[in-house]
């Protein structure tokens, strides 16, 4: 195979070198658009665990995001804790969150649950707009720089290897989770919460799980976030992250760690890119997002895995099992009329 | 109690706006079983193209409603080829985000045309401006308008699906794609007829909700989600309960405001949602369906 | 769809991308070369801020190009490259940091959105680059004063100073604040509720409204009920449009007094669309002209040919205003520009006539609120508008 050298693991470690070295030749922007897309990837490969493994169509996560980073930033302002403790606090108050969501889900899927969650957020936007002597309203409020002294490297240069190492880790992670019993339980509930049920997988677990890994994702990228601005406002966490976050899953491919990386930083590049259409970002924005749907359905990496080797992502560890067969098609779901209401 | 009555009224207004657009998403949602993202934007682009027809060009006000209509239609048969049909087979997120994907278009394509003319443009009544005395409260002709537009064109679609063959089978085709197409009824035509008439009940809408609420660019949203809300509740197929939904949106919304405080409008609405769908799941007006394995 | 388009696709998605990347080369000082000086811009395009960002952009581009027109900045042209940033906070920062690293201008002008602009101050000024502020009002962004940054704007803290004199002015007794609580209405109510301490008053009612309200029957019952005889609106024109509609359809009749966010009494006649319901309302302007007027004849003719089907507004005002100051700076800083010069000469400008603004512009080494002068405008129902004083707040 002459495109065998491009497996999923290789051109990942590549992709992780070249982020590695990017500081020696990049100026501040190319620094600051990196940094997001680790961020970005953090938020789609912690989406995807909810919507593309476990099938929720939930619209939550740009509010799990907001409060990670009201949370981080605001223990600081408030408590005086320093980063490297509000940031776990505030990640782990976004999954606080994030578990009690799945209380309703339980009961609710489709566009039932797409709107509960949708009226979540917009009751998360407005408690960051009234909460005036705690979140400090619209105007939102400034975080104090992380210092990473004794280290030899600014805040700007600290954050880039602080968010590169912490999303390799958790990528790594999921990688790991999706591959587990915790992985092939969620598909199980996604494909059909009876068949689930009857297989004995405790959909209250489950679904809680899916629910609490991506709020915890989320909350982290918030924490990274808000140090990477120094600033936390309600804008950056309202329906139009939430539509770039889906962007992001949907066009990587859904149910693909491996895609939910190249998704972000497609999407995040796009956006970059799209800078060049002055005025009319929002129609070409539009307009990519279908053509990336319609023409790539199952997402950037199944294109991939219909042309280079080794993309698959089983769903047993490696060794495990024999190789799974060639190109399975993703994602599985059923036509559009049985998904209706149900 | 006059307090009361007021803001009972004025929900009922305000919650007439969210009706009209929940209609367009149930016409959808019955034969389809898709929300339309795009539906919003639809109505804020109908009712531009009202404006440039009645006002910019000074037409008549017949035609400006005749031509939304029919540029919402066309658009709204668009959004099926597009974002609809090639993706039958796809996930409930990718045509979730195809339409969010014509709803940025639309936005865009609404402000490159629109959005140099004015920050909000307004549309001139079709009513009278003098206010009615209805006992001691008094009401803007307009708000009257749209309610009974409102509960028109439930009706009118009530008794399409009801009485016209292409009614009933869009409700077959609603209640079971498969066994539709095994008696012989062309899906495909049924979808795109759906999305049609969705886009021109958005169009219908607009024109009579544009004196009220202006016109900019951005206006879609909040209304999509406010309709989207009203749909639910009402169980997201039913027409009735689509305009029951909505002013039940729009009360709750004015008596939040009127008897907390009006920063609770805004959201008192959501939370109201949240607290109806946990304790019943698929709406207020709804019969659970069995559920499919 | 076959294999090979599907790769095609693929393959114009990546060019796109590359598209974006390219990067000029400047000698000495960046973004000034013989014969041209490129200046970046920043706002929102897209979304609901594109007023205060597009809009003004579409002014100081005509401006850019009347100067050009007329031989540019000491011989050297004068280049605008826009940004976008959705008025969002990160979207800003990535905006200034492409205008500044990548693109190497020379200065900035632009702001739009409150919080997009504050959140960028930082880059801004670490970076010592000239920048002229047309439309964010939050005073974080010029107080305390960062060496570099001047703004052409009424600040928040002018604005909510002149409504509530006006008030006073007119014989309230019994004052009242309607707003919006998003970052625009929010910058706007915390220094007018300054402004009311300051001055040893209570507010009567303090009631929100959302900017997509369509409805005012609860706020309007209850600033009735509270005897209130003037309300300021922190609104946009929809929301005070809504608000003034239903005032009058419930007889409640106090004196409305705007700010610069509805800055055009004709058009709101128009959007409130019930006769007479704005016949106790004042608003200030930012501008001393209104888009209508004969006076701008000139900025209006170059907006319309330059953007076929837009009318000129108070948003291109702001941008035709700042972009003048910016290029009066430049062009004293002498034909040997540096980024130094530019900002001594803005720091110097002193009782700078430009045509729009209702008063000179002034700024100083330790003052950069440049803009100290509101114009009252109002409009009887039907009759033409009046300017009914400039005023000059501290």
């Amino acid at each position: 195979m002459p495109l065998s050298f491009l497996r999923r693991r290789n051109v990942m470690l590549a992709l992780v070198l070249v982020a590695a070295l990017l500081p020696l030749g990049a100026n501040p922007y190319h620094l600051f658009v990196a940094n997001l897309i680790f961020i970005y990837i953090l938020l789609s490969v912690g989406l995807n665990l909810l919507l593309g493994y476990a099938g929720q169509l939930a619209f939550a996560n740009a509010a799990m995001f907001g409060i990670g980073a009201y949370g981080t930033g605001l223990l600081q302002v408030h408590f005086g804790w320093p980063f490297l403790i509000a940031f776990p606090a505030g990640a782990l108050i976004a999954t606080a969150v994030g578990l009690t969501l799945a209380l309703p889900a339980l009961r609710l899927s489709g566009l039932y649950l797409a709107l509960s969650t949708l009226a979540f957020a917009q009751f998360t936007q407005w408690v960051f707009l009234h909460w005036e002597g705690v979140t400090f309203g619209a105007g939102g409020f400034k975080t104090p720089q992380v210092s990473f002294a004794p280290l030899p490297v600014d805040h700007r240069h600290g954050l880039y290897y602080l968010s590169l190492v912490i999303m390799v880790a958790m990528v790594w992670f999921a990688g790991n989770i999706v591959t587990s019993r915790i992985g092939r339980a969620f598909i199980t509930v996604r494909d059909s919460e009876v068949a689930a049920e009857s297989l004995g997988v405790d959909l209250l677990r489950y679904k809680a799980l899916a629910f609490g890994l991506s709020a915890f994702y989320a909350g982290i990228a918030g924490g990274l976030y808000s140090q990477m601005l120094n600033f936390v406002s309600p804008e950056g966490y309202d329906l139009f992250q939430m539509v770039l976050q889906k962007a992001m899953v949907v066009v990587g491919g859904l149910g693909s760690i491996a895609g939910s990386v190249l998704g972000a930083g497609t999407i995040v590049l796009v956006l970059e890119g799209l800078r060049e259409f002055k005025g009319a970002q929002e129609v070409v924005f539009g307009a990519m997002l279908l053509v990336f749907i319609i023409f790539m359905r199952g997402g950037i990496v199944s294109v991939i895995r219909r042309h280079v080797p080794g993309w698959e992502e089983p769903l047993h560890r490696a060794g495990a099992l024999p190789p799974a067969e060639p190109p399975t098609s993703l994602p599985l779901a059923p036509p559009a009329q049985e998904r209706g209401v149900s | 109690m006059t307090m009361l009555s007021y803001l009972l009224l004025s929900g009922i207004t305000t919650g007439a706006l969210y009706a009209l657009v929940a209609l367009g998403l149930v016409v959808v949602n019955k034969a389809t079983g898709v929300i339309n993202f795009a539906q919003g934007e639809l109505f804020m682009v109908a009712g531009f193209i009202a404006w440039s027809i009645h006002v910019q060009f000074g037409f008549d006000f017949a035609l400006a409603l005749a031509g939304a209509v029919l540029v919402g239609f066309v658009l709204g048969c668009a959004i099926d080829r597009i974002a609809f049909r090639p993706l039958l087979r796809a996930d409930v997120v990718a045509i979730v985000l195809a339409t969010v994907g014509i709803s940025f278009m639309l936005k865009g394509i609404g402000r490159i045309i629109w959005g140099g003319k004015g920050d909000y443009l307004s549309f001139p009544p079709i009513t009278s401006t003098d206010p009615i005395m209805l006992g001691e409260i008094v009401l803007v002709p307009q708000q009257i308008a749209v309610l009974a537009g409102a509960i028109a064109i439930m009706l009118a679609f009530g008794a399409f699906f009801r009485f016209t063959r292409i009614g009933k089978m869009m409700q077959a085709t609603a209640d079971n794609a498969k066994a539709a197409t095994l008696v012989g009824i062309r899906i495909e035509r049924i979808y795109t007829l759906a999305f049609g008439t969705g886009a021109a009940v958005a169009a219908a809408a607009a024109v009579l909700a544009a004196p009220l609420t202006l016109l900019y660019p951005d206006m879609g949203f909040s209304f999509f989600i406010k309709g989207f809300a009203a749909a639910v509740v009402g169980g997201l197929t039913s027409l009735p309960g689509a305009v029951v939904g909505g002013l039940a949106i729009g009360i709750v919304e004015a008596l939040a405001g009127g008897y907390i405080h009006s920063s609770m409008m805004e959201v008192s609405a959501f939370i109201a949602i949240m607290l109806v769908l946990l304790i019943r799941p698929t709406g207020l007006l709804s019969f659970y369906k069995a559920r499919r394995v | 769809m076959s294999r090979m388009t599907r790769l095609t696709c693929a393959a114009t998605l990546l060019a796109a991308l590359g598209a974006g990347i390219g990067a000029a080369a400047a000698q000495g000082q960046p973004g000034v070369s013989a014969d041209a000086i490129k200046i970046g811009t920043f706002g929102a395009l897209t979304g609901p801020g594109y007023l205060y960002g597009k809009l003004a952009m579409n002014g100081i581009d005509v401006v850019f190009d009347e100067v050009n027109k007329a031989g540019g900045v000491n011989g050297r042209k004068l280049q605008l490259i826009r940004e976008d940033d959705r008025c969002d906070p990160a979207t800003a920062i990535t905006a200034v940091q492409k205008l500044i690293h990548q693109e190497q201008v020379f200065a900035l002008i632009g702001g739009g959105c409150s919080n997009a602009t504050f959140a960028a101050r930082e880059t801004i000024e670490q970076a010592k680059i000239p920048f002229v502020v047309v439309a964010s009002v939050h005073d974080g962004i010029t107080q305390p004063p960062a060496a570099n940054i001047f703004s052409m704007a009424l600040t928040s803290s002018i604005e909510s100073q002149a409504q509530l004199a006006f008030a006073l002015q007119e014989g309230a007794k019994k004052i009242a604040v309607i707003s919006m609580r998003d970052s625009w209405g929010r910058a706007r109510y915390l220094p007018l509720m300054e402004a009311f301490k300051a001055k040893g008053i209570t507010p009567v009612a303090d009631e929100e409204m959302s900017p997509d309200a369509n409805d005012a029957t609860a706020q309007v019952l209850r600033l009735k009920a509270t005897g209130a005889d003037a309300v300021i609106m922190v609104l946009f024109p929809k929301p005070a449009a809504i608000f003034a509609r239903d005032a009058q359809k419930l007889g409640f009749k106090p004196i409305l007094i705007g700010q610069t966010g509805i800055g055009d009494p004709a058009a709101f006649e128009d959007q409130v669309g019930v006769p007479g319901a704005t016949a106790k309302f004042t608003t200030i302007s930012m501008v001393k002209y209104t888009p209508t007027d004969p006076a701008v004849d000139k900025w209006r003719t170059l907006i319309e040919a330059k953007f076929p089907g837009d009318r000129l507004s108070n948003f291109n005002l702001f941008g035709i205003g700042a972009a003048q100051a910016l290029v009066e700076a430049l062009k004293r800083a002498g034909p040997d520009i540096t980024r130094e010069k530019v900002i001594d000469a803005l720091a110097g400008l002193k009782d700078l006539v430009i045509d729009v603004y209702p008063g000179p512009i002034s700024c100083s080494q330790t003052d950069h609120r440049c803009n100290k002068f509101p114009a009252w405008i109002s409009k009887e129902p039907g009759g033409p508008i009046k300017v009914l004083s400039i005023t000059r707040v501290e």
